[in-house]
């Protein structure tokens, strides 16, 4: 009842309500009795129903100058977060609005995604090459479940994303139907076992200590993604200046990250000096360049090899003790093995053949010692089987590798003693042996130079020769093009490469290159390069939209094999132990009938598109003309059609 | 990852002088193109480095090769007699040895502007 008296439009609807619900409750009960009963709230007059059509009442408030999601805002930019990435959800109308009007767009700038798997992979490529987290914003209950594999990537990797969801308020809140379909209890159930830590606050005061909780467990080692779902009532709440004013935030410290302790370094440099054959392994190690300088000192004191597993840029691959390409009769030689924050040991260390009966066996000899400096065993769940086969290290040592190297080289100095003659002994061959790898390596690429489809060598190559006076940078692992990144290009600088997907779900590759290519744009000057996999593209090819549109530019080499190549070799596998013939191999698995032509979809989405290019001699004056488009800003895509791997 | 891996040392083997010459190129070219064996060696036979190894040119003896494909060293697919007979095999073989010799690497300028060593 409005205070003139007359029944506004708000409390009709509650009494409305209240009466329909009457009148259900009854004609159940009289069912079960058979027999009749009358209503007990009357329907609504003729003046009432006029009323729910007529313009509201002068009294009914309709607007207000301040929310509770502008306090969500004023949180969000305490953290210093410079973008929030999404595809548009009704369950967060209220946020959007404040971030792009309140917030003035700026810290986080708002970035349109066309769905959710980009919202949330673009900031595991950011984080990485930016060395900070982004956020995403995320829709109740489907805009969550199609972000989740993103988030499982960056839950495997190890990195940081700060992903919001929302939900509509309490029951009496909710508009029936879709509100109620986009509504969850517990939004971060579904993903919980790989975020980090999540979480829905039921006030505002409780969404400002838990977001600013949540960032600084985010980037606490090991880093990880995490969750928070803002709640529709509070986003949509009036916030009166006296309700504000008692609201805090809290200050953000970012965490320092734990170093190990010193007696398990000094046992762990007296491990390594003794040792006759050690060999370094680095994954997900380093973080910075510092941690890569930090790396070359400790190899070089040590005169180890490294080698590189490419879950970051952790060594530069022009170093003469880079060994990853030898890595098979390295590990089989070593009596030491340091592992710098592996995502799987045992895999490091063992093999398992894939036939029929599967076996299995070590990598290394007998009696090597191993010794792992991570973060592994401070985030391990159950469900998921991330966390790889349990393989006993002899000195395992539970702390960040990278802030544990300037400890560990100290205390391996301190060790040396007589031993460096040796050392420099061990270096003479390791350099003996390193020299033959690059000229190995250009032999087998020429072996395919002038294939058609085009080698994965000659793309290699080419786009090598035409950025290589460029502060250029790789967007993908290049696995999939048998390691011609690592095999070819001076990998020397931790921005220059970024590791892998982490959880291999397909999809990341042009997702987390967004990411990437906007972390590079901002760090200004470079050429970043994404050579991506047909299928892997397939999956996202709207993020050209999304680069074009917020003008992050990058070169994008479709690797187009016509197929997802990795599953035709699987089913192939599988018809060979069945007996059955490899002819029917290529059902479901390839790309064929018709060609996809990538270039006409780049341009679709407003990117430069250029190919296909079959013939090997086109490559290079596409990629000049790619280049040439990237300068203005454009994102740009080369169809190459392509060898398998 | 799948890998199929041909023994890389044998690779190194000479092959015998009589070269398989019975071998029909064109039926192994056929074979070679629809049995899947490009897959994971490459159109050219040139071999990549996580599914299987160079096989154009190839230093192993048809019996070494037969063997491999009977019972692959690593993770690779056995292709028994049913599917590839031995003949078939033979033609293959024939087709591995006639691919045209690769350039040198001496030759492609391109690769030495790539990481020096």
């Amino acid at each position: 009842m409005s205070g003139n008296g007359k029944v506004d439009r708000r409390g009709f609807m509650k009494g409305a309500a209240v009466a329909g619900g009457a009148t259900l409750a009854t004609e159940t009960r009289v069912r079960a009795q058979t027999a009749p009963a009358q209503p007990k709230a009357a329907s609504p007059s003729a003046a009432q129903q006029a009323m729910e059509n007529d313009p509201p009442g002068e009294a009914e408030k309709l607007t207000t100058e301040k929310t509770g999601s502008d306090f969500m805002v004023d949180v969000c930019q305490t953290l210093g977060l410079d973008y929030m990435a999404a595809c548009p959800g009704s369950t967060f109308r209220s946020l959007q609005e404040s971030f792009i009007n309140y917030g003035k767009n700026t810290k986080p700038e708002w970035l349109t995604c066309l769905h959710e798997e980009v919202s949330i992979g673009m900031g595991h490529g950011y984080a990485k090459v930016a060395g900070k987290p982004m956020a995403a914003m995320v829709h109740g209950t489907v805009g969550m479940q199609h972000g989740a594999m993103a988030l499982y990537n960056a839950w495997c990797d190890r990195v940081p994303v700060i992903v919001f969801t929302a939900s509509a308020g309490p029951v009496e809140d909710r508009r029936p139907g879709v509100e109620w379909m986009h509504t969850v209890q517990d939004g971060a159930a579904t993903v919980r076992d790989f975020v980090k830590w999540d979480d829905y606050p039921r006030s505002l005061q409780s969404f400002s200590e838990s977001t600013v909780r949540a960032y600084q467990l985010a980037t606490a080692q090991p880093q990880a993604p995490v969750f928070i779902t803002a709640d529709g009532k509070l986003q949509e709440m009036e916030l009166s200046k006296a309700a504000n004013a008692k609201l805090s935030i809290p200050k953000l410290n970012h965490p320092t990250q734990a170093a190990a302790d010193a007696n398990a370094l000094r046992e762990a440099a007296k491990m390594l000096v003794a040792a006759e054959n050690p060999v370094i392994i680095a994954d997900r190690y380093a973080r910075t360049q510092q941690g890569v300088d930090d790396l070359v000192k400790l190899a070089e004191l040590l005169q180890a090899p490294v080698i590189e597993a490419r879950g970051r840029m952790n060594f530069p691959t022009t170093h003469y003790l880079s060994h990853w390409e030898r890595s098979g009769p390295v590990v089989a030689q070593a009596d030491l093995v340091l592992s710098l924050e592996p995502s799987d040991l045992y895999g490091q260390l063992n093999k398992m053949r894939d036939q029929l009966e599967r076996t299995e066996g070590p990598k290394t000899k007998a009696g090597v010692k191993v010794i792992s400096i991570s973060t592994h065993d401070l985030l391990v769940r159950a469900n998921y089987q991330d966390f790889q086969r349990y393989s006993p290290a002899d000195l395992s040592i539970t702390a960040d590798g990278e802030a544990s190297m300037p400890y560990l080289i100290e205390a391996v100095r301190q060790e040396i003693g007589d031993r460096k003659a040796a050392f420099e002994a061990r270096g003479q061959k390791l350099l003996a042996a390193w020299k033959g790898l690059a000229d190995r390596a250009r032999a087998e690429a020429a072996m395919s130079w002038d294939l058609t489809p085009i080698s994965t060598a000659r793309i290699y190559a080419e786009l090598y020769n035409q950025v290589k006076d460029m502060d250029w940078a790789l967007l993908q692992d290049g696995g999939f093009q048998s390691n011609w990144p690592h095999r070819l290009w001076p990998i020397e600088k931790h921005h220059q490469f970024m590791g892998g997907s982490g959880g291999g779900g397909v999809g990341y590759q042009p997702v987390a290159a967004l990411g990437g290519a906007l972390a590079h744009r901002d760090a200004g000057g470079r050429t970043p390069i994404s050579v991506c996999g047909d299928g892997e593209f397939n999956m996202a090819p709207h993020t050209l939209w999304t680069a074009a549109h917020h003008k992050i530019p990058y070169l994008t080499v479709v690797h187009n094999n016509r197929a997802y190549h990795q599953e035709v070799m699987h089913v192939q596998h599988m018809a060979n132990r069945h007996n059955r013939g490899v002819e029917n191999a290529i059902i479901g698995t390839t790309l064929r009938a018709p060609f996809v032509d990538y270039a006409k979809v780049a341009q679709g989405y407003g990117a430069v598109g250029i190919g296909p290019i079959n013939d090997p001699k086109d490559l290079g004056p596409a990629i000049a003309k790619g280049l040439d488009a990237m300068k203005s800003g454009q994102p740009v895509l080369i169809d190459v059609v392509s060898q398998p791997r | 990852m799948r890998v199929s891996t041909l023994l890389a040392a044998a690779l190194l083997i000479s092959a015998p002088a009589f070269a398989q010459q019975s071998g029909d190129v064109a039926n192994g070219k056929n074979h070679f193109d629809n049995d899947g064996c490009w897959q994971c060696h490459g159109y050219g036979g040139q071999g990549a480095a996580l599914t299987g190894p160079r096989v154009a040119r190839t230093a192993l003896t048809f019996d070494q090769f037969l063997n491999q494909l009977r019972h692959p060293a690593n993770a690779m697919p056995p292709f028994e007699a049913p599917i590839v007979p031995d003949a078939t095999a033979r033609d293959i073989y024939a087709y591995l040895e006639s691919m045209p010799k690769p350039p040198e690497a001496k030759d492609i300028p391109m690769l030495y502007a790539t990481k020096g060593k």
